[in-house]
């Protein structure tokens, strides 16, 4: 398995990249998933929260 | 826009709940009796009901049974109305249902019968992995057609729930389930030691993760607004909660490995991403809890509401506590103890039971169209319940701390203060304890059971239930439309990031431990088993020994005092699969066969035969029925040609001696034995498992012999 990286993966040094790489990837992602949250549209975001209450199946809505 | 008329199926949604509400009972009832084993040693009938294979039995039952069948109920239900659409094909649903109760049916034969892959939570064997792909990607492509035609242009945030649970749990069932067969009923994992280690719980806690939390954190999105007839609180909540549980989950598997062989770096990272992880927990609990705003009063009259509300709240317990135990310090306290038993319950019983009935009660008079039979009942159900997690949890929390107080306490003149069965026999009536709230907890759901037979037969079943909605327009892409709007409305572009983001993790962690050699320092004196000493570990594997017996000692004064030298990564080359266990319900095993744990031939046999003789109070089951059952030495051949294909440097053409080498070993224990004064023939099973006993963990202490 891997054999064709392994050659290099096993002479490897700098193991501290990995947690490096990691709280790169992490803080990228989450910067970017506020700023879209943040700037998502209001109209939208109550519509989309609406789709589970916006149907025609209701028959009853009473708490049993 | 004309509209459509179209059926819902609810057919399928019918048959789930049913399933799930029958392998409930079964695997609930299949725990009580294991917890009233470890009061009662003597309920270990017969071989096939001992401990060690019912509780896999209970596990695989409850998570893949009953929360398994309760998904798919919330999925067929839900899926459907949130895309306008029935599902995809009547006959995949028709094959989904009755495949997954087929590997139940299987499971609950085989894991009796010690079929078993000895790996915590995967523990069936290869034919019925197979099957479960395959049922799985019936799922899937049910899913995905359904998605595909639906009449709902946005895919509202529970279905990414589900996306992301059928993506990652693919992906963590065949990584996890590579594994060389030798026989129909018998493989072994591909990977070894240290590396099947980190395999396994990887997979074993993101089991956890996409398995018993993110389809059910879909549910909550559905079914909590539908009960509380209100919008959730926060839809931008939920959207970050998904993104970043999904993100962090699949990192937090090495923390269940804290203070073990693993690399420290594996370890740290697993630790990092397993304290971040309450941050998304807690969004998603507080969106759950604050859908209620201003509907609190609702939930006084409204049962279905109440169990909602305390499985958000176990939710939220439970993964407030993670994170916890993730931290070193805390993990050195409760690892090996009762107090992770009680954790994990308190998110079986608390979030996955309870959300599960409260779905039930709400789902059933609907698609029955009908009225509930008995509020009263199931109040009282939501009570009994309740208590019951209480009176379950509680005494294991205590007894979890007071047993790990109990190993680590050191005399005034430096020895330890508790011998291990001191331990063992002080924690018995905190056993009864949480066997009383097990009993709670099933007679609630019984209770629920004659429930839900009163309202089935009071109604009938609207099998394919009308509905009306307007077919998707073809969208007409604006410019400067962004990025995310239009993922939410590719599903599989959804599915292909969902994907993404796990594999990050997996691979951050996983790919390293493999490739770099001086992760895993190899230990000269550590040598392939023997034959019989072979025979004897997949004896141990098929009893689930590993159910109460770890064979990993921590770097800790209290354990190498007791266990002696602490455990390292080379020692495990050859352990396919590993067999560190996770649960100290007996002493550790890592080093039975050195140093002062060492113990006699005839000790061995004696406390197979009954433990009790051996170590007054002792709860492990009687193995007698090794003493007469024949060791099967037809396919050692294959084992040993097996694992030469897995990397054992067994020279070439052992396979054919081996047997010889067996025999001869067999022999000589049988000689100590009949010194010991007992008489038995070499080729029964417990000659191969005292061949173990005595084997494990000598290797390192040959090291420093000439």
């Amino acid at each position: 398995m891997f054999k064709f990286i392994k050659k290099y993966a096993e002479t490897m040094e700098h193991a501290s990249i990995y947690p490096m790489i990691s709280l790169l990837i992490f803080f990228i992602f989450f910067v970017v998933l506020l700023v879209y949250v943040k700037k998502m549209d209001k109209k939208s975001v109550q519509i989309l929260s609406n789709i589970p209450l916006d149907v025609n199946e209701e028959q009853n809505t009473q708490p049993i | 826009m004309q509209v459509e008329k179209f059926y819902y199926d609810n057919r399928t949604v019918k048959n789930f709940t049913y399933a799930t509400i029958f392998w409930g009972v079964i695997g609930m009832t299949v725990g009580l009796y294991a917890a009233l084993q470890l009061v009662f040693p003597q309920l270990n009938v017969t071989q096939y009901g001992s401990f060690g294979r019912l509780r896999p039995l209970h596990t695989n039952a409850v998570i893949f049974a009953f929360v398994g069948n309760g998904i798919f109920m919330g999925v067929y239900y839900s899926l459907q109305r949130l895309l306008k659409a029935r599902m995809y094909s009547d006959l995949l649903s028709k094959i989904h249902f009755w495949g997954w109760q087929l590997i139940i049916v299987a499971a609950a034969i085989s894991l009796p019968l010690g079929l078993t892959t000895g790996k915590e939570y995967a523990e069936l064997e290869w034919p019925i992995d197979i099957a479960i792909t395959l049922i799985w990607v019936v799922f899937g492509w049910n899913m995905f057609g359904t998605i595909l035609k639906r009449r709902e242009k946005h895919l509202y945030v529970a279905i990414w729930f589900y996306i992301a649970t059928l993506v990652t749990v693919a992906v963590l069932h065949i990584v996890n389930s590579f594994e060389l067969p030798i026989s129909f009923f018998k493989s072994y994992s591909w990977y070894a030691g240290v590396q099947d280690a980190l395999v396994q719980w990887w997979y074993g806690h993101n089991a956890v993760a996409f398995f018993l939390t993110t389809p059910y954190l879909g549910l909550m999105y559905y079914f909590l607004p539908k009960a509380a007839n209100r919008p959730v609180y926060s839809y931008r909540l939920s959207i970050i909660h998904f993104w970043s549980l999904i993100f962090l989950y699949i990192w937090a598997g090495p923390h269940h490995l804290l203070y073990t062989a693993l690399p420290n770096w594996a370890q740290s990272l697993g630790v990092v991403f397993s304290v971040m992880l309450i941050f998304p927990s807690w969004g998603g609990m507080i969106n759950g809890l604050l859908t209620l705003r201003g509907a609190w009063d609702r939930v006084r009259d409204d049962v279905v509401l109440k169990f909602m509300v305390v499985a958000v709240t176990a939710y939220g317990m439970a993964t407030f506590e993670g994170p916890m135990l993730s931290l070193k310090n805390v993990s050195a306290i409760a690892h090996y103890t009762d107090w992770i038993v009680a954790h994990v319950h308190v998110g079986a019983l608390g979030w996955n039971g309870m959300l599960t009935f409260g779905i039930i009660y709400w789902l059933i008079p609907r698609i029955f169209k009908t009225n509930l039979f008995s509020k009263k009942l199931a109040s009282a159900h939501f009570w009994l319940g309740t208590l019951g997690i209480i009176f379950y949890a509680v005494p294991l929390y205590w007894a979890g701390f007071t047993q790990s107080s109990m190993w680590k306490q050191f005399t005034e003149s430096g020895q330890l203060k508790y011998s291990f069965l001191e331990t063992v026999t002080y924690l018995k009536p905190f056993y009864a304890m949480r066997s009383l709230g097990g009993l709670l907890y099933v007679v609630g759901v019984l209770i629920m059971v004659y429930n839900v037979y009163k309202t089935v037969k009071a109604g009938k079943l609207v099998a394919n239930e009308e509905a009306e909605a307007a077919p998707l327009e073809k969208h007409i892409t604006k410019s400067g439309e962004h990025w995310h709007s239009k993922i939410e409305r590719k599903p599989l572009q959804m599915m292909l990031f969902s994907l993404i983001v796990i594999l990050i993790g997996g691979a951050i962690e996983i790919i390293p431990t493999f490739l770099i050699k001086s992760n895993v320092p190899t230990i000269s004196s550590v040598k392939p088993y023997t034959p019989l000493e072979l025979q004897g570990r997949d004896i141990y594997v098929r009893e689930g020994c590993y159910t109460c017996h770890s064979q990993m000692i921590r770097p800790f004064r209290s354990e190498t005092e007791r266990y002696g030298e602490y455990s390292k990564a080379g020692e495990f080359v050859y352990d396919h699969p590993f067999q560190w266990g996770s649960k100290r319900t007996g002493p550790d095993l890592a080093r039975e066969g050195t140093g002062n744990l060492k113990k006699t031939d005839g000790w061995h046999f004696r406390h197979f035969r009954e433990p009790g003789s051996m170590s007054e109070g002792s709860i492990m089951p009687a193995y007698a029925f090794m003493l007469t059952q024949e060791l099967d030495t037809s396919n050692t051949a294959a084992k040993i040609k097996a694992m030469r294909t897995l990397g054992v440097p067994y020279e070439k053409g052992f396979e054919y001696k081996a047997n010889a080498h067996l025999l001869e070993q067999a022999n000589g224990i049988v000689k100590n034995l009949k010194n010991d004064s007992i008489r038995i023939s070499p080729t029964k099973e417990v000659i191969a498992m005292i061949a173990y006993m005595q084997r494990m963990g000598a290797d390192i202490n040959k090291q420093n012999q000439p």
